[in-house]
């Protein structure tokens, strides 16, 4: 348990396009900086005790960013610490800057995810991130063009295709009930400022009439290429009280890895049988949700951000972090339960379907549930929210994290 | 093909300076110890999998280490030819002369084992006939040379299952 209650008091965002030339990477970084600390009240960069900050830097090619762009993140004179791993990178920059205040030894502490997609090829980064598990497929007699043809449905949404195949055939969803998400999500996108793909007037034939990519996915349900920052700032309970209207209390925090998914390392099999099990988001939900002291997730949280580049992920992860009960997500889609003005709604800032700066990602989630419990948020909803759930999901498609937030402080009996 | 409504946005203040990472100049080691064994078994037309004493998971193909008990599985057991497909997909690819008939990715669970590989199916194979659970049996290269091709493809069998599937989606 924590020994100081942390609170977020400031979230930014820098605008997020697919190609940011206007800027480069640490300008980029800045402009999220310089947004959340224009947010923050009183708080000056004089005043951050440790800056923690991320990304995938073989997804952009610019090797160790961190060591240039110390001004631009107000890290001079102050400690630096960097966090990566993979899709989850910001969910676990963020969950390191609530462990720099939680353990007492920091008191104020700004969190920093970024990416520069245009900067490189993300695919030549995957395929350095799977080296350990496909280069040693033609060494051992695996011809290239099997490889080719096996593997070459890409990383990421190869293995979402895998996800929404077993999605579908168990909740019996189909590919409008995907178009849907999508619709919705980039309908919310349109009205929060600093998405990527803002499209007010989409509909779902719109989706269905673009091409296959990999079956069942097609070209309009897949997440662009961005590049964007977010930046967040964590304080104690008695600083927050001080300066914020609403300061956000993080309640719980958790993240759980799990084996890789489809090829395991060193050409081995892979113990994901079924990739839509994500027994992983089951469990680090659970120990998240019993830090915080929730005990009906689907009843006690007003709204949550889940990670789902691909429409069927979104389904599947409502479904597995509690918030719906199993196979009953799509009907819960189409009855609006999670639409903007629903009774939960889900990824009101667009989601990441449509904006995805990979490393940023993992910690716009918690950060847009934290901006919509503090009332300040781009697409704020209209009900009350008082407790959110910010997820995140990479890695080797095997990361998760997890973070529950509330406007009221961790139960001191507990 | 653009999706409506979508804008994009012109920037003009930056250079770009070019570079290069060149990955083939990593080099990667992995231990053969256990892939030498199953490759040899292939060879000789045996199927094997590598079972850790402490929870009885099997691993097809071999792994050095078993995730959940951290033992070094070192018992070797014959597999049956027949497996079942654990998740499918099918790849569109970009310079793919015929989008009509795109090629089936299959995930498949070896009978006996508790992991699932990549493989092929019959390269006639319609991916739109294939369904997850579909049993399978793994067809023989001509010549086997101890590599993994040696299997070279997989090759769908009778279900004696399927029309209880079939009632089960219409009740």
């Amino acid at each position: 348990m924590a020994k100081v209650q942390p609170a977020i008091i400031s979230c930014g965002f820098c605008e997020h396009a697919s190609k940011r030339s206007d800027v480069n990477m640490a300008e980029l970084v800045n402009e999220a900086v310089e947004d959340c600390l224009k947010k923050a009240g009183s708080i000056e960069w004089k005043d951050i005790d440790c800056v923690i900050n991320g990304n995938m830097p073989a997804f952009e090619g610019a090797n160790m960013p961190e060591l240039w762009m110390t001004d631009h993140m107000a890290a001079k004179n102050k400690p630096l610490l960097r966090v990566t791993t993979g899709g989850t990178t910001g969910g676990s920059v963020c969950i390191a800057g609530y462990y720099a205040v939680a353990s007492g030894l920091y008191d104020t502490v700004l969190a920093v995810a970024f990416e520069q997609q245009s900067c490189g090829n993300t695919t030549v980064g995957l395929s350095s991130v799977a080296l350990g598990e496909i280069s040693i497929f033609p060494a051992l007699g695996y011809d290239y063009d099997r490889l080719k043809r096996n593997l070459g449905a890409g990383a990421a949404i190869g293995i979402a295709s895998y996800q929404a195949m077993n999605y579908m055939r168990r909740s019996k969803a189909t590919e409008e009930d995907l178009a849907r998400v999508v619709v919705q999500n980039r309908r919310n996108a349109a009205k929060n400022w600093w998405t990527h793909l803002k499209m007010p007037t989409i509909t779902i034939d719109d989706v269905l009439d673009t091409p296959y990519i990999s079956y069942p996915l097609r070209f309009g349900m897949v997440c662009p290429a961005s590049d964007g920052a977010c930046a967040m700032l964590f304080t104690t309970e008695e600083k927050a009280k001080q300066i914020a209207d609403i300061p956000v209390y993080v309640n719980g925090v958790a993240s759980y890895s799990n084996e890789t998914a489809i090829v395991g390392i060193d050409c081995a099999g892979a113990g994901q049988v079924d990739p839509c099990e994500q027994l992983g988001a089951v469990k680090s939900a659970e120990i998240a949700y019993g830090q915080a002291g929730i005990s009906f997730p689907n009843k006690e949280i007003d709204y949550a951000e889940v990670y789902s580049p691909f429409p069927n992920q979104e389904l599947m992860w409502v479904e597995r972090v509690g918030l719906f009960e199993e196979n009953k997500a799509p009907e819960a889609y189409r009855n609006g339960v999670s639409a903007f003005n629903g009774e939960l709604p889900i990824n009101c800032s667009g989601g990441v379907n449509s904006t995805n700066a990979i490393g940023a990602s993992a910690m716009e989630r918690p950060a847009e549930a934290a901006l919509q419990i503090m009332g300040k948020a781009g697409n704020q909803v209209p009900k009350t929210v008082h407790t959110a759930l910010g997820h995140g999901w990479g890695g080797a498609i095997n990361f998760i994290t997890h973070v529950v937030m509330s406007d009221e402080p961790q139960r001191k009996w507990r | 093909m653009p999706l409506p409504d979508y804008e994009k946005k012109s920037y003009k203040r930056t250079r770009t300076m070019h570079g290069n990472w060149y990955l083939a100049s990593y080099r990667y080691k992995f231990n053969l110890s256990r892939t030498k064994v199953f490759l040899k078994g292939l060879a000789k037309g045996h199927i094997l999998g590598l079972k850790c004493r402490s929870c009885n998971t099997v691993s097809f193909p071999p792994r050095l280490i078993c995730g959940r008990c951290l033992v070094k599985p070192d018992q070797w057991v014959r597999l049956p030819e027949t497996a079942s497909v654990s998740t499918f997909s099918a790849n569109y690819d970009a310079d793919d002369k015929n989008r009509e008939r795109p090629y089936p990715i299959v995930a498949v669970q070896q009978d006996g084992t508790d992991t699932v590989w990549v493989h092929n199916l019959t390269d006639k194979f319609d991916f739109h006939d294939v369904y997850v659970g579909m049993p399978l049996k793994a067809v023989w290269a001509e010549e086997r040379k101890g590599i993994w091709m040696d299997i070279d493809h997989y090759e769908p069998i009778e279900d004696p299952a399927i029309e209880l599937n079939k009632k089960e989606e219409e009740m």
